[in-house]
């Protein structure tokens, strides 16, 4: 896919902007501060409806309009997908005057409102950010969210059950507490249980079949980066092991959940009712949900041994970029269309021969965004194909010098 | 607010502000109106709000609004409507939301709310035991559950379906579906999937 036109109206720095967009490389060349990520923020923002960078919208709008009477941001972007043409606005409001107001997200595709969950997948983007280096050694929430903003892209029955399932743990939490303040039965779990297990099931399943599908293409790029020195594998450690069999699991430690023997949603949701039943106690005492897609993790291998608890810094590096260029193959294959390449500053953040890797692997069929501080970490032969954009306080020029 | 105002004037542009929907200006405008309108305007307004709250009570038998020299409510109390089928809403507006359609001829029974715990409300909050009670004590056939196809909804649906369950009663529910006068290539996704499970044959 390809956006073709960006206009974004008071959108972090930029009160006004009209952009058409390249479709070679192109590198967004500026200072700090001056508004080089915003622009990658109004892709990724577009693209999911979520910031990467912040949770409150209220900071995506610009700082001088807290004055106007009716303080929004908007976002424009006119893109081709699969040949055809598609006109995508998502337009944040403050409710009210004053800081303390309510924000209202209207999101429209070719001129038509829609529902957030609609129009998700309509423009793809992987994002490569420098924090997503420490992913091998983050938290675990980091790598579900990994795991989530990929498939919520590109599976809407993902997304649709993800989205339930957020809304169904926090009552069912409530309710846990309330039990153990005796202000209700515990016969009341079983409604809220039950829609848990058919959700969960669902996000339990496509993440075993994404992390075997994603395992391929990122062994294969791991490979290439380390000269076929190290095996990069991906250990899929849901909160509790469903069997095909609906049976008991016997294993001595952790190994994770078998990637290539498929189970389906269908024969985990019994498994995970139970084992939901099974903890109801202890999940009183301590007034959360013990089990479920929420507390799933995902171990990065490599040559078997855990990158998260033996790995350099350098091989993790490593990992995480086979991963990131595994996310851009495995989404280009299950929807036929290239998301768009979003790498804030990553670029600088790697040596050489990874950098080197990376560039080459930028080249038409991918429409990508680069934002960097300096020019000389580009090859001349990169540059002499990517379009450079310099960024200074929120305006862009497109000269070669500023 | 200023002390160029007096007290009697700001308490009722407060009081306004504190209701669903009014914002400070709205609030000011409406009390500076009945401060211009003749005396009998507010007089009225004031007795109607007393009334308001010690003139209505709910119904015994449905729990929706009723005066209080009327239990049961007059719905509940119309013999030409059908009492062996009872819909069972969540709020007494929803009740006159079917009401105005003028297709429904059956009875109501109103929950006054849905089970969400984060709200801190469960089964017990709401009239569901006095549901059952009434579905135990006969002469019903029909259950219509018209809950709000929200999480919330939803879940309180699952719960009386399952009190209900071997009681002798039909249960069924609202269908979801298309919107009238709309157009099929801009019903989302859901909906349509919904639409289409619950398809009638004609």
């Amino acid at each position: 896919m390809q956006i073709e036109h960006l206009s974004l109206t008071n959108f972090r720095n930029y009160a006004r902007l009209e952009m058409p967009l390249p479709s070679a490389p192109l590198v967004l060349c500026g200072d700090n501060a001056q508004g080089k990520t915003s622009l990658l923020e109004a892709v990724y923002y577009l693209a999911t409806s979520k910031s990467p960078y912040t949770t409150s919208d209220r900071q995506l709008i610009h700082w001088r309009t807290e004055d106007h009477p009716m303080p929004h941001a908007r976002l424009v972007a006119e893109m081709v997908s699969d040949g055809r043409f598609h006109r995508l606005e998502t337009t944040i409001l403050l409710n009210g005057a004053g800081g303390g107001g309510r924000f209202k997200k209207v999101v429209k595709h070719n001129g038509v409102e829609k529902r957030v969950m609609d129009v998700a997948g309509l423009l793809k983007v992987v994002f490569f950010m420098p924090q997503d280096l420490a992913l091998v050694h983050g938290a675990p929430s980091d790598r579900r969210h990994f795991m989530n903003v990929t498939l919520s892209q590109v599976d809407r029955d993902y997304l649709a059950a993800l989205d339930k399932y957020e809304r169904l743990i926090p009552q069912r939490n409530a309710l846990l507490k309330r039990i153990a303040e005796r202000r209700a039965s515990p016969n009341e779990l079983s409604l809220w249980d039950e829609q848990i297990a058919v959700a969960g099931a669902v996000i339990i399943a496509a993440r075993q079949r994404f992390l075997r599908e994603l395992e391929v293409a990122a062994q294969r790029t791991h490979h290439q980066l380390t000269g076929d020195k190290e095996t990069l594998s991906l250990q899929y450690q849901p909160s509790f092991t469903p069997t095909a069999d609906g049976g008991q699991q016997l294993s001595f430690g952790v190994i994770g959940l078998d990637l290539h023997r498929e189970i389906d949603a269908d024969t985990i949701a019994p498994q995970f009712a139970a084992r939901l039943e099974a903890e109801r106690m202890e999940s009183i005492h301590r007034g959360v949900t013990l089990s479920g897609p929420h507390r799933d993790e995902l171990r990065l291998m490599i040559n078997q041994r855990d990158a998260g608890l033996y790995g350099s810094r350098g091989q993790a590096r490593t990992a995480v970029m086979s991963l990131k260029l595994a996310e851009l193959a495995w989404m280009t294959e299950r929807s036929g269309d290239p998301p768009v390449l979003l790498l804030d500053e990553v670029v600088a953040e790697l040596d050489a021969s990874r950098r080197a890797f990376l560039l080459d692997r930028i080249d038409g069929g991918v429409q990508t965004l680069l934002t960097t501080t300096e020019l000389d970490i580009f090859t001349p032969s990169f540059l002499e194909r990517a379009a450079v954009w310099h960024v200074a306080d929120g305006q862009i020029s497109t000269s070669a010098t500023p | 607010m200023s002390k160029a105002i007096p007290e009697p004037v700001t308490r009722l542009i407060e009081a306004f502000a504190s209701l669903p929907g009014v914002g400070p200006k709205t609030a000011s405008r409406l009390t500076f109106y009945l401060l211009r309108a003749p005396d009998h305007l507010s007089a009225d307004l004031s007795a109607a709000l007393h009334d308001l709250k010690s003139k209505t009570r709910l119904c015994s038998v449905c729990y929706n609004i009723t005066g209080d020299d009327q239990d049961p409510c007059a719905i509940c109390a119309d013999t030409h409507r059908d009492s062996s089928v009872v819909m069972v809403v969540e709020e007494p507006l929803d009740v006159l939301a079917i009401e105005r359609t003028a297709s429904y001829n059956g009875k109501y029974h109103v929950l006054h709310g849905a089970i969400s715990p984060v709200d801190g409300i469960g089964p017990d909050d709401l009239r569901i035991k006095e549901l059952v009670a009434r579905v135990t004590a006969g002469g019903i056939v029909e259950i219509i559950i018209a809950t709000n196809p929200s999480l919330e909804g939803d879940t309180t649906a699952l719960y009386i379906q399952r009190e209900l369950q071997n009681k002798g009663v039909k249960i069924t529910r609202l269908a979801r579906g298309l919107p009238v006068g709309g157009d099929l290539e801009y019903v989302d996704s859901v909906t349509l999937m919904r639409a289409l499970q619950g398809r009638n044959e004609i």
